[in-house]
């Protein structure tokens, strides 16, 4: 039985529908990315799972609960940090610590998950005085208070310095290794690419696709490039032969090749066998954002 | 792998209740200029009337300190308290999403409503105590001759301006217009209660809707118990509609997120 499953989700504000038709299955102990524009049906999507909307269509299944009728069965194993929600301004982090440990039957230790998440210093300070990347933590560990098997995490690092969010993402990995399923929703596509074991496409309200970070990329069929000069011109036709290359062209004294699969090994071993010197040898991968323009066939908004 | 079988419901129980009304408290005690009014006005209010109007009191023989001023005073702790601290901190936490953060934990947000109502009880009666008691030292006047009606009115009253305060907290979508909508309300019902001196001295439809309204009804209701006069029924009435509309209104209204 996968973790979280969500069939057919379809969710609708007035005239706008949000989610159209998302379906999930995120397996136990994996970290599941949900990625997609401002607007592409995530953070409803996981709102449902959540149990905070009621879905117009469609079944949601988390830990084999339904979100809604189970309730209060749920809130004790699962964990979820949202997007932009404040906690009480006067309180301090240990205060708040210890009234969300309170809601639980069973669950973690506040002191320590304090520690944990690198707080130890700010146990006495008032939640209106932390920094971002305090507070961010904060909801990370008010998440984690119930001991969860599953958290969902919504826009984790929005607004963090890059070091707070590599602290983050080791936080999060460490989840996985203590067998927590996560839900990661993300405008971020190098943490997406870090922590994903797998992740889901979406936009306008649809699951575009379904895969690994590097499988999405492949899958879009994007093509690799290597360039590079050489001192004397050679020709050309030594590369025609090697399967992986789609195209050569010269540009500026510039050999451009194309191509997929190991490109950059089989265009070196051509060269060499040719007896072919090449210089400033440059080599670019599709990255996950080229991929997600291609399978969005959109501009990927990363800001805001 | 998990077994649903073991996922057992829990609801918060005493020691969350406990946690989350010590928080609601913190919160009212950690908001210095909230606290000013409800504690600060009504012993303004005791001390300028109660040099100004003792002797006219003795001279037409109506205890008007105790039929109004203190009335006057302790209405004014539990309708600022009740119509415009609570549903401030009640529409800031739905504004910052701490009611929507709650909805994702085992505890109902419907919690931190109870939890305000709670500390708001309790300030009243810490703020009704530091009145009577400043009244009782200062200017030399007794317990309420009906005692236990003056509280139980009190106690009436205080539930229909938090009634109130819901309903204001329901239709405000801020921490800031629910300031601005409690005081508007606070002083249209204070202005035609008898805030600003008894309302003998308003023309008669304005003193009559003011009777009609929570603050004036509870003015006169809790000034009766004091001087040992009769409770008229239709002040107990309109406290009771108070508390009946407010409430079906902000059930109606209130939203989490």
């Amino acid at each position: 039985m996968p973790a979280i499953e969500v069939r057919g989700l379809r969710k609708r504000y007035g005239d706008t529908l949000a989610v159209d038709d998302v379906s999930l299955s995120v397996e136990t102990g994996e970290i599941y990315g949900v990625l997609g524009r401002n607007g592409a049906g995530k953070t409803t999507t996981v709102e449902t799972i959540a149990g905070l909307r009621r879905p117009d269509g469609g079944t949601v299944r988390v830990l084999g609960l339904d979100p809604l009728r189970d309730r209060n069965r749920l809130r004790q194993v699962l964990g979820v940090q949202l997007q932009e929600a404040e906690l009480h301004s006067a309180l301090t982090v240990r205060e708040l610590m210890r009234l969300y440990r309170s809601f639980y039957r069973e669950g973690a230790d506040p002191e320590e998950l304090i520690e944990r998440v690198g707080l130890t210093e700010q146990r006495r300070t008032r939640f209106e005085a932390l920094s971002g990347g305090q507070a961010q933590r904060l909801n990370i560990a008010l998440a984690l208070l119930g001991l969860p098997r599953a958290v969902i995490l919504d826009e984790l690092t929005t607004g963090l310095d890059p070091d707070a969010r590599r602290q983050m993402w080791a936080m999060v990995e460490g989840l996985r290794d203590d067998g927590v399923t996560v839900v990661l929703v993300s405008h971020h596509m190098e943490e997406v690419e870090r922590l994903c074991d797998r992740l889901a496409l979406l936009d306008r309200g649809r699951v575009v696709a379904v895969d690994s970070p590097a499988g999405l990329v492949s899958r879009a069929g994007l093509e690799q490039v290597v360039r590079f000069r050489t001192v004397e011109p050679f020709d050309t036709a030594v590369l025609d032969r090697v399967e992986e290359v789609r195209s050569v062209r010269v540009v500026d004294g510039r050999t451009v090749v194309t191509g997929s699969g190991n490109l950059l090994h089989a265009v070196s071993a051509a060269l060499v066998r040719a007896d072919v010197v090449a210089l400033d040898t440059r080599f670019d991968q599709a990255t996950l954002e080229d991929a997600f323009l291609a399978l969005t066939g959109s501009a990927f908004d990363g800001g805001e | 792998m998990t077994d649903i079988a073991t996922i057992r419901a829990h609801r918060p129980g005493p020691r969350a209740w406990a946690r989350l009304v010590a928080a609601e408290a913190t919160m009212v005690a950690r908001d210095t200029s909230g606290l000013i009014i409800p504690f600060g006005l009504p012993l303004l209010i005791l001390v300028m009337n109660g040099m100004s109007v003792q002797d006219e009191a003795e001279a037409t023989g109506i205890p008007i300190f105790e039929r109004y001023v203190i009335p006057v005073a302790l209405t004014i702790v539990i309708a600022v308290i009740g119509v415009v601290n609570m549903p401030s901190f009640l529409a800031y936490y739905r504004r910052t999403q701490v009611l929507r953060r709650l909805a994702v934990t085992p505890a109902n947000p419907g919690m931190i409503l109870a939890a305000q109502v709670i500390v708001g009880m309790i300030q009243s009666a810490v703020g009704i105590a530091i009145g009577v008691a400043a009244a009782m030292l200062f200017f030399d006047v007794g317990l309420p001759e009906h005692l236990g009606t003056a509280l139980a009115v009190l106690g009436l009253a205080a539930l229909a301006m938090y009634a109130v305060g819901m309903f204001v907290a329901a239709v405000a979508p801020s921490g800031n217009a629910a300031v601005a909508i409690g005081l508007t309300l606070f002083f249209l019902f204070g202005a035609s209660g008898g805030m600003f001196g008894p309302t003998d001295n308003l023309p008669e439809p304005v003193a009559a809707v003011g009777e009609a309204l929570p603050f004036g009804a509870a003015v006169q209701a809790v000034g009766a118990a004091w001087a040992g006069g009769e409770q008229n029924l239709a002040h107990l009435l309109a406290l009771a509609a108070a508390i009946v509309v407010s409430a079906a209104i902000s059930v109606k209204a209130f939203r989490w997120d």
